[in-house]
């Protein structure tokens, strides 16, 4: 326990120091949400209900999506993950450091936007603060979760970054938070529906919160980390350790 | 009399349809450094990589008494985790620290606070080799230990593997390098096509490829080298014929063989 736990303060320190994570988890969208901030509440002012929300979701999505694959590709894509094999270090612990570091870099991020949202951009805050963050967090593992798939599932980095866009563009694009879905044609509609942040824009939006949406995002997540499990196993299996 | 810490017996691997290893045993004696030699894809990583669990074998039987550490032909740890981390990470994973003396005798200190991708490739293989000796393993693999390292960086690594031998450990290593072959190992193995051609010391090969002499010489025209049984005949005749060639000699070498040119021979022979 003592060695996961140092293992993740130490993959935390290691994700600043890399800056990538640093770039996509808290840098661009940052300053996404700065600007549009500042375009959203002026030309639309009924934006700055939503605007806490839809730039959380927007920034967890990049986070997840975009910052955490190729990290994890990059352990178990190449003789890292041999040689934590080879001195004793379990399959499970690359990733789940990692997961770990960038669920605190993103709820970092979430709590920034949180505090800077209504002082900036006079957005509305959460009625409820402490359920807006436990629909957050949910939301964060279940993202995270689907982005572990794509950094245990994909090696190659030029494919994974192309894999990871397929998933993060309509996670933008149709979940709402840029414009209403109902706008979309149909079938776009329903693939927006696909996406883990159309619901976790729904949940921290809706008030009061519908529990079918936290379901979906739960067997979202319970499917996801079974396909982790799965994906760690077909690793472990590779590898015959000796007693 | 030593113990055997490593019994190999029957051992077979397959890919596919290509049969890498066909029925390879032998035995590693504790305390002692045995290198597995052969010529590309003999199959030498192969059948580290089925001792060290990283591969699974067809048929055959591995059995190994005590703990082992791995140093990997290929390996590496995340770019900018600093040496001082790696060390403190796999301590804990291990529950074991890295006796000071070999700290030093690794020169890890000087690099403790340089990240992974600061490092050379000669302080990358220092840093593998302290992660594989951390927890003091009884049976110690090193995969090419010292290939891609410079003179200087290839003489410390060797002076650490005898330093750790004679702690007790026992090493097993694979490497293309001849002379560190001939200065570090006990016994050698040599696999060929997949068996092992020949177990023994260097000095047992050489007899038992018969007593041969490898005379060099050198003339105007350049090197020669000549490999006979009969030394005083074929010096003879080599001073006759340059004579009659009317050819100086400048130089003139006889020696019992290198490991090398043994090696060669078991390689082109199809028995020994």
């Amino acid at each position: 326990m003592k060695a996961l736990g140092y293992g993740i303060y130490l993959q935390w320190k290691m994700d600043i120091r890399s800056r990538s994570l640093l770039i996509t988890c808290y840098l661009v969208p940052l300053l996404f949400f700065l600007m549009m901030g500042s375009v959203f509440t002026s030309i639309m002012p009924e934006s700055q209900e939503t605007l806490m929300a839809s730039m959380t979701v927007m920034g967890v999505s990049m986070g997840a999506y975009i910052g955490l694959p190729p990290s994890i590709a990059e352990i178990y894509g190449t003789d890292i993950k041999k040689m934590y094999m080879a001195n004793h270090i379990p399959e499970y612990f690359a990733v789940l450091s990692l997961f770990l570091s960038a669920f605190i870099h993103l709820m970092m991020m979430s709590g920034l936007i949180y505090i800077l949202s209504p002082l900036l951009f006079d957005a509305t805050c959460p009625i409820h603060p402490v359920l807006y963050f436990v629909m957050l967090i949910l939301f964060v593992l279940v993202s995270l979760s689907i982005a572990c798939i794509l950094g245990l599932a994909v090696h190659n980095q030029a494919k994974l970054t192309m894999v990871s866009q397929i998933i993060f563009l309509p996670s933008i694009i149709l979940s709402g938070i840029m414009f209403p879905v109902s706008l979309l044609p149909s079938f776009l509609e329903t693939i927006g529906k696909l996406c883990p942040a159309t619901w976790g824009y729904l949940l921290l939006i809706e008030q009061p919160i519908q529990l079918s949406n936290v379901y979906i995002l739960c067997m979202i997540l319970i499917v996801a980390l079974v396909i982790c499990y799965a994906l760690l196993r077909s690793i472990r299996s590779s590898f015959r350790h000796l007693p | 009399m030593m113990d055997t810490i490593m019994h190999v017996s029957h051992l077979k691997k397959k890919y596919q349809t290509l049969e890498v290893l066909k029925d390879v045993s032998f035995d590693v004696k504790k305390g002692e450094i045995f290198g597995i030699l052969g010529m590309n894809g003999a199959g030498k990583t192969t059948i580290l990589e089925c001792l060290e669990g990283f591969l699974k074998y067809d048929e055959g039987q591995i059995e190994i008494h005590g703990q082992i550490g791995i140093q990997l032909q290929s390996s590496a740890l995340p770019a900018y985790m600093k040496v001082k981390e790696a060390m403190k990470l796999f301590s804990k994973w291990k529950h074991a620290q890295l006796d000071e003396d070999i700290v030093k005798a690794l020169g890890i200190q000087e690099i403790a606070d340089q990240t992974y991708r600061e490092l050379s490739t000669g302080q990358q293989r220092r840093l593998h080799l302290a992660l594989a000796l951390m927890g003091h393993p009884d049976l110690l693999f090193l995969d090419e230990p010292t290939a891609g390292l410079d003179v200087a960086g290839r003489r410390a690594l060797h002076e650490n593997i005898i330093q750790c031998q004679k702690q007790g450990m026992t090493i097993v290593l694979t490497s293309h390098d001849m002379n560190e072959v001939e200065s570090l190992c006990d016994r050698i193995g040599i696999l060929r096509q997949g068996k092992m051609a020949f177990i023994g010391t260097v000095e047992e090969l050489a007899k038992q490829l018969g007593r041969y002499y490898y005379i060099k010489v050198n003339s105007q025209e350049g090197e020669k080298v000549y490999t006979t049984q009969h030394i005083q005949q074929t010096l003879m005749q080599i001073c006759q014929d340059y004579q009659k060639q009317n050819l100086d000699i400048l130089d003139m070498t006889v020696n019992r063989g290198t490991l090398e040119q043994h090696f060669l021979e078991v390689a082109r022979r199809n028995e020994i």
